[in-house]
């Protein structure tokens, strides 16, 4: 006749989109320096704090202008084990972890469709 | 006052009738094979999980909320671990690499190449060493502050360590391999010390600083040393064949769980097996309690993890205690 302890909810589960390690979270935001919080902005360091996200917005900017010029372009990936493969590069996920080409062109022959995981590839190129 | 003493009273009548709910941990896809907590932070407790996946998970201690998975491996992850701030974690896979990890931002900081699986990982308390141990036979101590340089090796087991963990504040050594021995070894002259050797094969081995006590399993025996003299305390046998066992911080409890995919908690002092709880749907490859002794937390080959009350029914975590009928605790204030 007894009952089960009651729970206020059950554990929550992995985001199925990212990796997680949210940055908004207090331990996050305060272990890691390199963040820009307004909160942590002094007058002497303030100008330091702009310049450096000024500086990580430009890159940051670029970095999304160029995954959206790449769409439908070839684009030849550099990747480990000295792998060079080409392919029509389609779109990332939202944390570009993978991203989805076509007519990838690979020493053992042409995959019609194919994720290319983001931390096997050093680089890549294509022309604009 | 009378009030409180009345309500611990209520909640120990709560704890005798409540029946244990575990919290089930999912996200998973293969079987756990190893977990860790870290100690206790400003931030809480954390709690690290090594699967076959490949993808180690860390959550929050005590409520079991998933933080971020560790993603670069290759293959099965066999073991991981957290350092006491939760600052750093490293984790031993079946891709013959050890990595060392930012557990705030989850990136990946070290890879620590190895010529064959890697099965145990294991910081000092100050963060600045890692000891590995896997298949090839090899226990390989890596200055962190030096990555590249030459890990120290200790050579002498005769097969695959299971696992390999800093001991008498970091100046010793203790492995468990296949071989069956368990050998506690010299940092510096990386000569062995002392040895174990039992009939069959060591399944786990657990290293408590406070109170210098080795836990180890192997058949269905639970089996307590002192960690410095290696001199036996006692041995415990449980139901079924055990795969990993715990001691509550308090040394009053321990909890175990094996193939027949049960935990169970014993009496430390009078060995008397107390409760047993059904709930994993496969073997209990992993058993640890939280550095609070709250909880403790149970990895299986279902792919789950599943974190367990201490005291059953008290409010703790996700864990409300709920007075049955209507009885109604009378505020102070």
């Amino acid at each position: 006749m007894r009952s089960h302890v009651s729970v206020l909810r059950l554990p929550r589960g992995p985001d199925p989109n990212g990796r997680g390690f949210d940055p908004n979270s207090p331990r996050f935001i305060a272990l890691c320096p390199t963040t820009i919080s307004a909160s942590s902005e002094t007058g002497t360091d303030s100008v330091q704090i702009r310049e450096e996200q000024r500086a990580r917005s430009a890159l940051r900017e670029s970095f999304l202008r160029t995954l959206i010029a790449m769409t439908n372009k070839q684009v030849q990936f550099h990747m480990h084990e000295r792998v060079k493969v080409e392919a029509k590069f389609g779109a990332s996920d939202i944390d570009v972890l993978n991203v989805q080409v076509s007519e990838l062109h690979t020493p053992i022959g042409v995959q019609k469709e194919a994720l290319l995981r983001c931390q096997d590839v050093i680089s890549y190129s294509f022309d604009l | 006052t009378v009030v409180a003493l009345f309500s611990n009273y209520l909640e120990s009548l709560v704890n005798m009738a409540m029946r244990q709910t575990p919290l089930t941990c999912s996200g998973h896809t293969r079987p756990v094979v190893d977990l860790a907590f870290s100690g206790i932070t400003p931030y809480g407790y954390f709690l690290i999980s090594a699967c076959k996946d490949g993808k180690p998970m860390l959550r929050q201690g005590d409520t079991g909320d998933w933080i971020g998975t560790f993603l670069g491996h290759k293959g099965a992850v066999w073991g991981a671990t957290l350092n006491n701030e939760a600052t750093k974690a490293a984790t031993a896979a079946a891709d013959f690499t050890a990595k060392v990890w930012d557990a705030v931002t989850g990136d990946e900081v070290l890879t620590l190449a190895h010529k064959h699986i890697v099965k145990s990982v294991n910081f000092t308390q100050d963060s600045s060493c890692l000891l590995t141990g896997g298949n090839d036979k090899i226990i390989r101590i890596y200055d962190l502050n030096k990555p590249e340089a030459e890990p120290q090796e200790i050579t002498g087991h005769t097969s695959a360590i299971k696992k390999a963990l800093w001991c008498n504040n970091d100046t010793q050594i203790l492995s468990a391999a296949d071989d069956k021995t368990v050998r506690l070894w010299d940092r510096n002259s990386t000569e062995v010390v002392k040895q174990l050797s039992f009939d069959m094969s060591v399944s786990s081995m657990e290293y408590i600083p406070d109170g210098e006590v080795l836990v180890i399993t192997y058949g269905k025996t639970i089996a307590f040393y002192n960690a410095l003299s290696l001199d036996m305390i006692k041995t415990v046998d449980a139901p079924a064949s055990i795969h990993s066992a715990s001691l509550h911080p308090d040394k009053d409890f321990f909890v175990a769980g094996g193939d027949d995919f049960k935990l169970y908690k014993f009496d430390y002092g009078t060995k008397e097996e107390l409760e047993s709880y059904k709930g994993h749907f496969g073997p209990v490859h992993c058993v640890r309690f939280s550095p609070d002794g709250e909880l403790y937390a149970s990895g299986s080959e279902d792919g789950t993890l599943r974190l367990w009350q201490t005291a059953v029914g008290k409010t703790y975590g996700l864990w409300k205690c709920v007075l049955p009928g209507e009885v109604f605790m009378l505020n102070s204030k």
